[in-house]
């Protein structure tokens, strides 16, 4: 299976650079434990600390794959992308690859802030759902990745930071998951379900409180997700062109 | 079945026609030099034959299919102009990957990669990692990367091109081993003495469009004429001889390019203007400069474009 390659050889890349899966996570926790002790989050008491948690471990793991897009567009001017191209692999194998990286960047951060969550700020939640909040957010953040990567091949490593920033930033603070999109005023919070954010928040918080994933939540998600693959499906055909 | 075969093929960028209805069918395990100044389309044909950009009219066919499917099917290797190796990762695991996503689609036994590392010589480099190597090295790993998967084409878009002359030679040799097993190699160049020397066949381009296409020889002998040259102190205006259509000052010698040695050589005489006298026939790099109209500062190219017309007829 030649994706597995691919993605082992990125994986080594990526592991081999420390210094960038801890910064993915300095800025979440910190955050986390200051937002929460300060009682600027979602409310008071376990489901308040949840709330938060599941809040800022998302933000933290929209950061990381946003981070690998920047180092996507960084291997670029190599011609790496290129010589990818040249290789018996299809474009979509390539960027399900390296999405599937950039969900690996994203553990680190989901880790620190759920360990947070758990040992210093007291979310209580039953193991089962412990397990199924981790899972939801990891694995909800595969739209996103993907949205990433295609940064990584549409723009320059300028441009695919600045794009990840205002994702990293704005859709964080948009998607509520900073505070509670119940907070906003309602057109703002119509605006705010129909990101992938806030579904991808959403996923977690419903579990956290027990209750199903929503399927409007759910086919929200699965649109972008379609939209982004296509999205870097084309950046990557394009960021080959050149010989 | 030919290795390549392009038909009609023309790509611009705005207004720049980069490849003009160019045909061009290569035979399967030959080497086959494309020569060709800056900007002659050298780089955009071999884009459209690795499936990278898609011509703008033309059709284009590698190895009996679509480029991109010749690709995908792991039987063409290419090494782009420019590029450098990625950090991150060793050698050994670098060229292993290529070699292991070529595998997956593999019709046939894939030589180890030791071997493969062998015959592209960077065993020596199998421990480094790849963004730390010189030139030299980096060159040849790039070309290791361009034959891991056996390929029945591979492309090399100037292969050579800054590389000192040990690492050219050490190059060529691991070239030269992938021809011998049967594969058809394609290369672009500047080096007029790597095609001379390399190819079984060189191809010309110039503005997009093929001006000569044949073995070394055959490509000399195309330019009918000679070089005549003398001290240039004894020169009269070079442009009422006979014979002559072009001329370039090289320090205290004119050379002039003749279609009619004899009749230039007797003008000179008769106007008093012979010494040092000396006539060459033309050399690959003379062919190429007429065939290409070259632009040589220090010379009178008048004559030039009648020259090279000829020869395309």
């Amino acid at each position: 299976m030649m994706l597995v390659h691919y993605v082992r050889l990125e994986l080594l890349r990526l592991l081999r650079d420390p210094g960038y899966l801890i910064m993915t996570l300095v800025s979440p926790l910190t955050m986390y434990l200051v937002f929460t002790n300060l009682d600027l989050g979602g409310g008071t008491g376990s489901d308040g600390a949840a709330y938060s948690m599941v809040g800022m471990a998302g933000f933290g793991a929209i950061g990381a794959v946003m981070t690998s897009g920047v180092s996507i567009a960084e291997d670029k001017p190599l011609g790496w992308i290129r010589q990818l191209r040249l290789l018996p692999l299809a474009p979509s194998q390539v960027v399900v690859g390296r999405a599937l990286c950039a969900m690996v960047a994203a553990l680190p951060p989901i880790a620190a802030v759920c360990l947070a969550g758990g040992l210093v700020n007291g979310a209580s939640l039953s193991p089962g759902r412990w397990l199924a909040v981790v899972l939801l957010l990891w694995l909800g953040i595969a739209p996103l990745a993907v949205l990433g990567v295609g940064f990584g091949y549409l723009l320059t490593a300028q441009k695919a930071q600045m794009a990840g920033l205002t994702v990293y930033m704005g859709l964080s603070l948009l998607g509520g998951l900073w505070f509670p999109i119940a907070r906003m005023p309602s057109w703002l919070a119509d605006v705010s379900r129909v990101t992938p954010v806030n579904r991808y928040g959403e996923l977690s918080w419903q579990v956290a409180g027990g209750h199903a994933p929503t399927l409007a939540g759910t086919l929200v998600l699965a649109a972008w997700a379609t939209a982004f693959t296509v999205l870097a499906v084309i950046g990557y055909r394009r960021s080959a062109q050149a010989v | 079945m030919n290795a390549v075969d392009v038909r009609g093929v023309s790509k611009g960028f705005g207004d720049v026609r980069a490849v003009n209805d160019l045909d061009l069918r290569l035979e399967r395990g030959r080497t086959v030099a494309l020569l060709g100044p800056n900007g002659a389309g050298k780089s955009t044909l071999i884009s459209m034959i690795l499936g990278l950009r898609a011509p703008d009219a033309g059709t284009v066919r590698v190895l009996g299919g679509t480029p991109e499917r010749a690709v995908r099917a792991g039987r063409v290797g290419a090494m782009p102009q420019t590029g450098r190796l990625i950090g991150g990762v060793t050698v050994r695991e670098l060229v292993g990957f290529v070699q292991r996503a070529h595998a997956a689609v593999a019709r046939g036994p894939m030589p180890s990669l030791d071997e493969l590392m062998a015959v592209a010589r960077v065993s020596d480099l199998a421990g480094r990692r790849a963004d730390a190597l010189s030139g030299g090295q980096a060159q040849r790993v790039r070309f290791a990367l361009a034959v891991a998967g056996a390929p029945d084409l591979i492309v090399l878009d100037e292969p050579t091109a800054a590389l000192d002359i040990e690492s050219r030679r050490e190059l060529w040799t691991a070239i030269r081993a992938c021809a011998e097993r049967g594969a058809t190699v394609l290369f672009s160049t500047h080096y007029l003495e790597e095609a001379d020397a390399e190819a079984d066949r060189i191809v010309v381009v110039d503005r997009g469009r093929i001006v000569a296409d044949g073995t070394s020889d055959e490509i000399k002998r195309r330019v009918p004429g000679r070089t005549v040259s003398v001290d240039a102190s004894v020169l009269p205006d070079p442009a009422g001889l006979p014979g002559v259509v072009s001329s370039e000052v090289d320090g205290r010698r004119v050379r002039l390019h003749t279609t009619d040695a004899d009749a230039t050589v007797l003008a000179l005489a008769a106007a008093g203007a012979v010494r040092d006298l000396e006539v060459t026939g033309a050399s690959l790099e003379q062919a190429f400069l007429t065939l290409t109209h070259t632009e040589d500062p220090s010379g009178t190219h008048a004559g030039t474009h009648t020259v090279a017309e000829e020869i395309v007829r």
